[in-house]
């Protein structure tokens, strides 16, 4: 198995090799679509099923002719390996030398930060699919940088909702965080905390612990944490990390002993820990397909995805084919394929989505989209757990408010 | 701070001390034997454990597939080590040190491709027996119960590769060789051949090792790279080559590690640095090595 | 002798002319060859004219970068001020780290460089509100008149490139470069003649480690943000590669060796992300059948390339 793949591989380099350059271009202009994303790293787990997301999307508008009915979606994915120095390096190369007119971009908040100022300045657009930190559009705000993800800030406030119910009904006094040291990590846990403290006053946070991004033994925290006896914790881990963390966690007995609610726990992380997970545990995510499968949006596209991938779509696969059909109804809308015109036509625009009908907010380009929180249990209908009593957090329940951005844009 | 929260960080600093000495013992053993520091050994050790996975994948339905996966994970990466002596390894023994150097860094460059072209992007999970799956008490003391078994197998591989060096006529050869390559050589004893077997011996550890790991949490691309400088400072602060001075040297990295994160957890990595250069500049062959060649 | 001046002389030649005859992508490919180029020949001066191998040369590198990139964001200090004050910081750090490290040789030197190095590289990452964490820092703009397009910076990084590689050739003829060459032939004998070996391999190793600091801080500009991923000892391998391909006994032997990896890189990243293996390969190639490297193995039959080196062939220390 392993070395036909490898003869595979070899033989496809060498085919590339071969007939590099001899690709010409075809009838009408090609839409050259860049894809850069943490395909090894921390952020593998997420960012391949966001390329199959995307994947299918650009066949699905490909089938029918390509953008406008003849502009054919041409895909470039390159690997960020969720460094933002590889990231930048990468993106430049796409841009320069791929041609792309748009870069799909990143599982890392830190790479798609570093990434933003230069697709300013070539004029590219950019779209962020996975990475959420609220910072990628509220500082330094780049025109050409969209995010249709929920952003950290409006994660942290569903998540805060959820908790602060249970605060009060239990008499919850202490916490404790862990969270992802980098940029996702960082300000998902900042907003955590402010929420949490402006809510109830009563919560004091006891200790915070920042394992880096890319730890894969996590026992020393996990002790360390049990050891100090808070009433709840609150975690934002992400991707492989989060796998590893809640694995070994729950053979310490951790959850059986420390309430763990409002945390990142993914449709990746249903699937692939179906048979570990505790269940009972109040979660956090982003983009469920279960949550709209009465769209009939999402329904196709749940039945397609399982057709082409025989698996079920994660948040990131829903999130990446979004940004795709959000940039598709961009250039319907600005008629023409010319960035310019595509990134105005997109401001302010309302997306027809998986998740429903959104919009783009007109002062940072981010989504106006849900997060999504409920209780972890097992459903006849599915081979892995999902969220029960699922709470949807609409964008505009959770958004900051705009006065409160001009306000960290005056002070920056 | 109470005695039980102390002891409960006591023994996640020694399993993790107990990874790491698994880990550190063969790159130790094949740096003492052979003077080559090999940065592949990690790639080797994850390659152990995917294998791990994949043995425990394909004969999951028997119960005893979980048990078998873990000596055949360091078989199977033996094989692979056993290849790449005869092919690379060989070559390089007369070579300059930045030689070494490079084709072993290179060799992991390529394993840890390899390992993404045959396994895929996605995270592994190998699902432990019912009685794995519990934590255990002790004094009070939470611990994962698997971990009972990673510390068994830590100290089963000491006293086994003690008793090896102490009691076998190999043994003898080899740490013979540690002091003087010229002598064992002189005495009519095939030194090519040994190094091939050290080298697979140390092999058949990382990927036995790889396979211990495994059920820990998941098996994910890109483990190796924090684990191989941890070992590398295990092997300065022990000693290179010596057993005594890889268990040692572990169990303090493993320790320091644990409590750290409890007072100060930015400083953990650093402070483990801050150890092996001290080490390095006071005392270069380590707490418990020989001071022989540069 | 005359021309020994020839190789050089093309190669500067070569390297204003092209910019503007290749598309803007290889712009920066040049861009990105010429600060690996001036990083690998400060390696070097450690490697090739110490005889001992570093393994965390990236510290000082980074250093330099993240100096930089403090400055200007933060304080907004001109590019040009930011520069020496990086090969400053870098040479500083290299005062304190690398008193330690002359006193070892061979593989005790190469893991003492990566422990500091490693130790650099824990800091920066674990000082968030200082460094940026793991995020590392954004918005490090060239200065306005250098403009946005890739010629400028290209021409800015050329000129100070040329100037950092014409100091350590001056340094490397010098009697302090031979001293040097005696050091890593035979340090025994240089020490009975009655040379401070110590002092001379610790002013050595601030020197390489100030070029590694000019070279950091040209990166961040070009690549409008700094991580810490730039000291850590993946990226101390680079100029150990670019060295061992171009050949480490010739000056120009690590540009030349920067040129090869990051074009190939740039050309094998457009078609595969399997790049590591690729390169794994390379090196593997490299050094079993070209031990000398590409300017080695031509310096055989292109004498012109050969420079008066004497005792070209360095002895483990």
């Amino acid at each position: 198995m392993n070395f036909r793949k490898t003869t595979a591989f070899f033989v496809a380099v060498i085919t590339c090799l071969f007939f590099f350059g001899m690709t010409g271009a075809m009838a009408a202009e090609p839409y050259n679509l860049g894809v850069a994303l943490g395909l090894t790293g921390a952020g593998a787990l997420y960012s391949a099923d966001g390329v199959e997301g995307i994947k299918l999307a650009v066949e699905e508008i490909n089938a029918k002719g390509g953008l406008l009915g003849q502009h054919k979606i041409e895909l470039f994915i390159r690997d960020s390996q969720t460094k933002p120095d590889v990231g930048v390096r990468e993106v430049k190369d796409l841009i320069l030398r791929d041609k792309i007119r748009a870069v799909i971009n990143d599982y890392s908040s830190a790479v798609a930060m570093a990434v933003k100022p230069i697709a300013q300045e070539y004029k590219v657009l950019h779209i962020a699919s996975i990475s959420n930190s609220e910072n990628i559009t509220m500082i330094n705000p780049s025109p050409y940088t969209f995010q249709v993800v929920p952003n950290s800030y409006m994660q942290a406030k569903a998540a805060a909702v959820a908790i602060a119910k249970m605060a009060k009904q239990k008499g919850w006094k202490e916490f404790i965080t862990i969270a992802s040291d980098y940029e996702w990590g960082r300000s998902t846990q900042a907003s955590a905390v402010k929420f949490l403290k402006e809510t109830s006053p009563d919560l004091t946070l006891k200790k915070e612990f920042w394992p880096r991004l890319g730890e894969t033994q996590f026992t020393s925290y996990i002790t360390g944490i049990m050891a100090m006896k808070p009433d709840f914790v609150l975690g934002s881990v992400a991707s492989n990390d989060n796998v590893a963390w809640m694995e070994q966690a729950k053979n310490y007995g951790f959850f059986d002993k420390i309430p763990y609610p409002g945390s990142l726990i993914t449709v990746t992380e249903l699937m692939l820990q179906a048979k570990t997970l505790t269940r009972g545990i109040i979660a956090l995510t982003r983009a469920p397909f279960f949550a709209h499968m009465d769209n009939p949006m999402m329904a196709d596209f749940v039945k397609n995805y399982r057709a082409k991938y025989n698996k079920y779509p994660s948040d990131w696969a829903v999130l990446c084919y979004d940004a795709v059909y959000a940039l598709k109804q961009g250039v319907e809308k600005a008629k023409t394929i010319d960035t310019e015109k595509v990134k105005d036509a997109m401001k302010g625009m309302t997306v027809d989505l998986t998740r429903g009908r959104l919009t783009f907010r007109t002062i940072d380009n981010q989504l106006s989209c849900s997060s999504y929180t409920g209780t972890i249990a097992d459903d006849p209908r599915y081979p892995f757990p999902i969220y029960k009593d699922i709470i949807e957090i609409k964008g505009s329940e959770s958004e900051r408010p705009e006065s409160e951005i001009l306000a960290a844009r005056k002070a920056k | 701070m109470d005695i039980t929260s102390i002891f409960t960080q006591f023994l996640s600093g020694l399993t993790y001390g107990t990874i790491l000495f698994l880990v550190a013992a063969g790159l130790s053993l094949i740096f003492g034997v052979m003077n080559i520091l090999n940065f592949a050994h990690a790639a080797l050790w994850l390659m152990g454990a995917y294998f791990s996975y994949t043995f425990w994948n394909l004969m999951q339905e028997y119960s005893f597939a979980f048990w078998l996966s873990i000596p055949l994970a360091g078989f199977a990466a033996a094989a692979v080590g056993w290849f790449l002596e005869v092919v690379l390894i060989k070559r390089i023994y007369k070579r300059e040190l930045h030689e070494q150097l490079l084709i072993t860094y290179s060799i992991a460059l390529i394993l840890s491709d390899t390992i993404k072209l045959t396994w895929g992007v996605t995270n592994k999970l190998i699902v432990r027996p019912e009685m794995l799956r519990k934590p255990v008490f002790i004094f009070g003391s939470p611990l994962d119960s698997y971990f009972i078994l990673v510390i068994l197998s830590g100290a089963a591989v000491a006293i086994g590769l003690w008793w090896f060096l102490k009691y076998t006529r190999y043994g003898h050869i080899v740490k013979a060789a540690v002091y003087s390559r010229e002598m064992v050589a002189a005495l009519g004893i095939p030194i090519p051949r040994i190094y091939t077997w050290v080298f697979t011996l140390g092999i058949f550890l990382a990927g036995f090792a790889g396979g211990i790991q495994a059920p820990i949490g998941s098996i994910t691309l890109g483990m190796d790279n924090a684990i191989i400088i941890q070992a590398f400072c295990v092997v300065v602060i022990g000693g290179f080559g010596s057993l005594l001075g890889t268990l040692v040297g572990s169990l303090i990295v493993g320790e320091v590690m644990s409590f750290t994160i409890l007072f100060w957890p930015e400083g953990a990595m650093v402070l483990i640095f801050v150890i092996t250069a001290a080490i390095l500049i006071v005392r270069p062959w380590g707490l418990f090595g020989t001071p022989m060649r540069t | 002798m005359k021309n020994k001046y020839l190789f050089p002389a093309a190669l500067f030649l070569l390297a204003v002319v092209l910019p503007f005859i290749v598309p803007e992508f290889w712009v920066h490919v040049l861009t990105e060859i010429l600060i690996m180029g001036l990083f690998a020949a400060s390696f070097n001066m450690i490697f090739g004219y110490m005889g001992q191998l570093t393994f965390g040369h990236a510290a000082y590198y980074g250093v330099g970068a993240y100096t930089t990139g403090l400055l200007i964001v933060k304080a907004n200090v001109p590019l040009l001020v930011c520069l020496p004050l990086s090969m400053l910081s870098a040479g500083l750090c290299a005062a304190v780290l690398g008193y330690f490290c002359v006193k070892l040789r061979g593989i005790y030197f190469a893991i003492l460089t990566m422990a500091f190095g490693q130790l650099v590289y824990y800091i920066i990452f674990q000082w968030y509100t200082f460094t940026g964490g793991d995020n590392g820092l954004q918005g490090i703009v060239p200065p306005a008149f250098l403009g946005k397009a890739a010629n400028p910076y290209y021409f800015f990084t050329l000129i100070v490139v040329t100037l950092g590689m014409i100091a350590l050739w001056i340094i490397s003829a010098s009697p302090f470069g031979y001293t040097m060459r005696a050091i890593r032939d035979n340090a025994e004998r240089t020490e009975f003649i009655g040379i401070n070996i110590q002092r001379y391999m610790h002013l050595n190793f601030i020197i390489a480690a100030m070029f590694a600091g000019l070279a950091g801080a040209l990166w961040g500009p070009f690549n409008r943000s700094v991580a810490p991923d730039l000291c850590n000892w993946h990226h101390s391998g680079m100029p150990v590669f670019m060295t061992v391909m171009g050949g480490p006994s010739n000056f120009l032997g690590p540009l030349v060796g920067s040129a090869i990896y990051t074009m190939l890189m740039a050309f094998v990243t457009s078609f595969t992300e399997y790049w590591p293996m690729v390169s794994g390969i390379v090196i593997i190639v490299v050094v079993l059948v070209m031990p000398g490297g590409l300017l080695g193995l031509l310096g055989e039959k292109l004498p012109f390339l050969r420079q008066n080196e004497g005792n070209a062939k360095e002895t483990k220390g």
